[in-house]
């Protein structure tokens, strides 16, 4: 694995009263695509602001490639920054743009124009040289933004929320031209956003984050999969979360049913979380069923269908390409890999809020 | 359909409204003749007068050297204090944004009497420098309030992206930031510009002697009339503005028409113009004003004496023949009213030489202890002072210690010969009703009274209550025959045959004779007001014997006859009138009644206080009537 670029150790920060960040420690690896996720006012932005210089931290460090750069100006930083609403110069050409960081590091005309022509050709918009800002569509504003901070040769580039302003179908497009990017150039990407699709599509790692927290650094597998706690498997994908006691090792009672399962280690009769994944579960027959309950709900999504079923005074959530018709009864049936656990939070900071996204 | 019309007539209505002031105003400096009344044919003689008159000249120079120099100082601080302002935080940005808002609103007399306070406080002498401050004080209001709306549209993040590219602070800002606000700041400097070029009042209470912008020197006109060349010079300056708001405008519409693709030629030449050509032409304008001043202000020592005037009440020439003569530096400056004067010369801001009050305003200076006792020995040419005018002069300078008679008149009755039957010698004419509607009487309080107190054979100085309430009856039951109540336009009025009789001032009386040989001037039997404008020298003068030598040099014969060809006042200057070369004027009746007319005439005097309060009351009860 490549080296620690970035190491942020114990990082604090608040404004007023309000406590952003606490104690944060989180490192960044060479060429990784790290994601900050999280709902909004979780400290992802805060955070990146600090990386980017234009916050400082109230206590902690921020050491860069071995050096601590806590009180390095943001335009003595290696680092460059995509902003949420792209921040391109308005009263600037594309290409006046896309060649300001390096006027100002005093390059030569031929290379800025080498530079602008590769970078354009980068984000695909070769000739839009002498375009202005103002006549370009959102998605190529982003990609002008991208090219504007590329050129630069960051080590890192930071990108705050790139794609929230762009609708869908543009932002899936964005999403693989990132990527594409990112293995072309070899540079470290952290990208913030409060998008979990986003995040699980793009990332090599993910960094769950919640008021001022973090909830669990992983890979988006491990992130989907094995969620840490009722937070992250709420904010990651549906689920169904249900309280629920651990009777012994791999042994679960939910909902007053015993539920097998592959946990081990929570001890005897302990209060948990169990966490299961719409499309893991099955509905078959009532009789061959750990669960009966009847279909409430159904809706067509293309893919599959989503429904409702009622059981033991809970609406679950059930995923399934077969369809069930409205009030048929069903039997309730999950594999025990299926099922996982999680501790119940132990402090407040922990509790999973409701999140709106 | 109609309602197309209608609209149509509607804005047509509008436009009329608001433009037909200045299209007459336009039209007047065609004009052939002095009169307003009058069509005299086209002529542009005004606009050549206009620039070669050198104190309009000044005056204008100095309006735009301040108004540019004002604006531009605003701007800065304006645009720097707007950017702190937004930094913030939103109470204290909200706090801020309020107190910057109040001098907006405050009364601009506040303003200017509280700069001039605070400029005495500190021992500032009144001039160009305290014009400035002033300007630049009510001016960064204005920038502040046009540069914050775009400082708030500004995206934070663009800054930040500069400076994420590698721009330091300041390149961040003049690169990205502002441009974005360049329109605001330039709209700011432009709304300073024009406040600053408009005002009036604040730069009347802060501006010292020999320092005049065009408002202040218009409006020192007032008395004996505007100019003509003026009208060329609001002409000219409504066409200037006219112009920049013709560029201003279209220049954004061309840049910022629907979507803009491509960077153009045309903008890249704008920003040229913007960006090197109109910096380079200020700052050359700029400095060569500030050369202009060093070198004109160098020129005045010590050796000077502070003169403050009547508006055009003294032949430009004369000042000139007496630096020449006598090496003393004149510094000049005129006031509109008797009553604009008196607190300047009261508060002591400006130490004055010399003054030429009108005799009641003569007397309350002398109880209020503002007057120097002039010194007679260093006036020989008082010989030349007519001895009747110094008699005259006693009812409000008892000893004859304190004032030298400069112009005087009467009050009298101008009538048209073509529209009354027979001649008039009787106050009693103004209540004919055959003359209703016919009859211009004169808008001011004591001017009023003093015409009804005479009719009734009072004292025009009553104080008696029966005797001003039988007056102000009297003057009700006029009102119905008065076409109007006017100050100087009665002047106009009857050269333009618009009224049969008016209520007139002497000196005013012959220049109307000049234009309109119908008209004839009395001074009614029943007795009328004298009045005498005369010299005095303030307690505070720092150069009393300049100021002296100065009064001298004034009665000398030939010169008062040269400021007698100028004013057309009548001189008390018994040599200087016998220099008068055509004999109608010389003895005009109307410029030297005979002295037994005179006796029926009084002077109006200071009546203190309370009784000012009692004579604007039944005024307004008349008015209101």
């Amino acid at each position: 694995m490549a080296n620690k670029l970035i190491d942020i150790v114990n990082v604090s920060k608040s404004y007023g009263d309000n406590l952003v960040l606490d104690e944060l420690n989180l490192y960044i690896r060479e060429n990784e695509f790290l994601t900050l996720l999280g709902p909004s006012g979780c400290g992802k932005t805060t955070l990146l602001r600090i990386l980017g210089g234009f916050e400082s931290c109230d206590s902690g460090h921020i050491i860069f490639d071995g050096k601590n750069i806590n009180n390095v100006p943001p335009n003595k930083r290696q680092l460059n920054t995509v902003f949420q609403k792209y921040a391109l110069f308005s009263h600037m050409s594309i290409a006046e743009n896309i060649a300001f960081g390096l006027k100002i590091k005093g390059k030569s005309k031929a290379y800025i124009n080498d530079k602008i022509r590769y970078a354009l050709k980068l984000v695909n918009l070769d000739g839009y040289e002498n375009r202005t800002p103002d006549s370009l569509s959102g998605g190529q504003q982003q990609r002008i933004a991208i090219a504007r901070a590329i050129v630069n040769e960051p080590k890192v580039l930071l990108l705050d929320e790139p794609l929230g302003a762009l609708d869908l179908k543009l932002r899936q497009d964005m999403q693989y031209e990132l990527i594409r990017l990112k293995n072309e150039l070899g540079i470290t990407f952290i990208y913030v956003t409060h998008d979990q699709e986003e995040a699980l599509t793009m990332s090599d790692t993910i960094v769950v984050m919640n008021q001022g927290y973090i909830q669990q650094i992983g890979t988006p597998e491990d992130i989907y999969n094995e969620p840490e706690n009722a937070f992250v498997a709420d904010f990651i994908g549906e689920s169904n979360i249900l309280p629920a006691v651990m009777v012994e090792d791999k042994l679960v009672k939910i909902l007053g049913v015993n539920f097998p399962c592959v946990d081990v280690g929570f001890g005897k009769n302990k209060p948990v979380d169990a966490v299961i994944r719409p499309e893991d579960i099955d509905l078959v027959k009532p009789e061959e069923g750990l669960l009966e309950g009847v279909v409430t709900h159904l809706i067509f999504k293309g893919v599959h269908y989503e429904m409702e079923v009622s059981a033991n005074n809970f609406d679950w959530l059930v995923h399934s390409t077969d369809m069930v018709p409205v009030g048929t009864t069903v039997g309730i049936k999950v594999d025990p890999f299926d099922i996982q656990i999680m501790k119940k939070p132990e402090s407040e900071d922990e509790e999973a809020v409701p999140v709106e996204e | 359909m109609i309602k197309n019309t209608l609209q149509k007539i509607y804005l047509g209505l509008i436009f009329i409204l608001l433009y037909a002031p200045i299209i007459t105003l336009v039209v007047l400096s065609f004009n052939n003749s002095k009169t307003r009344a009058k069509w005299g044919g086209f002529t542009g003689k005004w606009y050549v007068a206009l620039f070669q008159n050198e104190q309009i000249m000044n005056a204008l120079y100095t309006t735009l050297i301040i108004a540019l120099l004002s604006a531009l100082i605003a701007t800065l601080i304006g645009t720097a204090a707007a950017i702190g302002i937004q930094a913030m935080r939103k109470r204290v940005r909200t706090a801020m944004m309020a107190v910057t808002n109040i001098p907006m609103l405050n009364a601009d007399i506040v303003t200017g009497i509280s700069l001039m306070l605070l400029f005495i406080a500190f021992r500032f002498s009144l001039g160009f420098a305290t014009i400035l401050m002033a300007h630049i004080t009510f001016n960064i209001p204005y920038v502040i309030l046009s540069v914050m709306p775009k400082l708030k549209q500004t995206n934070r993040r663009t800054y930040e992206a500069a400076l994420d590219l590698g721009a330091s602070p300041i390149y961040a800002f003049f690169k990205v930031v502002f441009p974005d606000i360049l329109p605001g700041v330039f709209s700011g400097f432009l709304l300073a510009f024009t406040m600053s070029l408009d005002d009036f009042v604040i730069t009347h209470f802060t501006k010292g002697p020999g320092v005049d912008t065009l408002s202040t020197k218009i409006y020192s006109e007032v008395r004996k009339g505007i100019k003509p060349e003026m009208y060329a010079l609001s002409t000219l300056l409504f066409v200037s503005v006219l112009i920049l708001l013709i560029l201003v405008n279209v220049s954004p519409s061309s840049k910022e028409g629907s979507t803009r693709k491509y960077v153009s030629k045309k903008s890249k030449a704008a920003r040229f113009v913007f960006r090197r050509l109109v910096p380079a032409v200020m700052a050359i304008v700029i400095i060569a004003g500030g050369f202009f001043y060093g070198s004109k202000r160098s020129v005045s020592g010590d050796n000077q004496v502070i003169v403050y005037n009547w508006g055009e009440y003294l032949d430009p020439e004369v000042i000139t023949i007496f630096e020449e003569e006598t090496g003393i530096s004149v510094v000049y400056e005129e006031y509109e009213t008797n009553e604009i004067m008196y607190p300047k010369v009261q508060s002591g801001a400006i130490a004055y030489d010399v003054v030429c009050p009108s005799d009641y305003m003569i007397q309350r200076m002398i109880e209020n202890d503002l007057l120097a006792e002039i010194n007679f020995d260093h006036i020989p040419n008082i010989k030349n002072i007519g001895t009747q005018y110094m008699e005259q002069s006693r009812q409000f300078d008892a000893e004859n210690k304190y004032s030298v008679p400069y112009c005087w008149g009467t009050v009298g009755i101008l009538y048209n010969k073509k529209m009354v039957e027979e001649p008039i010698d009787s106050w009693s004419v103004l209540w004919d009703e055959t003359y209703k509607d016919n009859i211009l009487m004169q808008d001011s309080v004591r001017d009023a009274f003093a015409v009804a107190l005479k009719y009734l054979g009072y004292s025009l100085n009553s104080t008696d209550l029966d005797e001003l309430e039988a007056a102000k009856a009297l003057l009700i039951e006029q009102k119905p025959l008065v076409q109007a109540y006017v100050i100087d336009q009665v002047r106009d009025k009857m050269i333009g045959n618009e009224a049969a009789i008016g209520v007139i001032y002497s000196g005013e009386a012959i220049y109307t004779q000049l234009e309109n040989p119908d008209l004839e001037y009395v001074i009614p039997k029943e007795g009328s007001n004298v009045w005498i404008d005369s010299w005095v020298i303030p307690k505070n003068a720092k150069h009393k014997e300049n100021a002296e030598a100065f009064i001298n040099f004034l009665c000398r014969p030939d010169i008062a006859k040269m400021n007698f060809d100028y004013i057309t006042y009548s001189t008390p200057n018994i040599e200087a009138r016998k220099l008068i070369e055509d004999p109608a004027i010389r003895n005009s009746t109307i410029a030297f009644p005979d002295a037994s007319e005179l006796e029926r005439c009084e002077t109006f005097q200071f009546l203190g206080d309370e009784n000012d309060v009692l004579y604007n009351e039944l005024w307004r009860e008349i008015k209101s009537k």
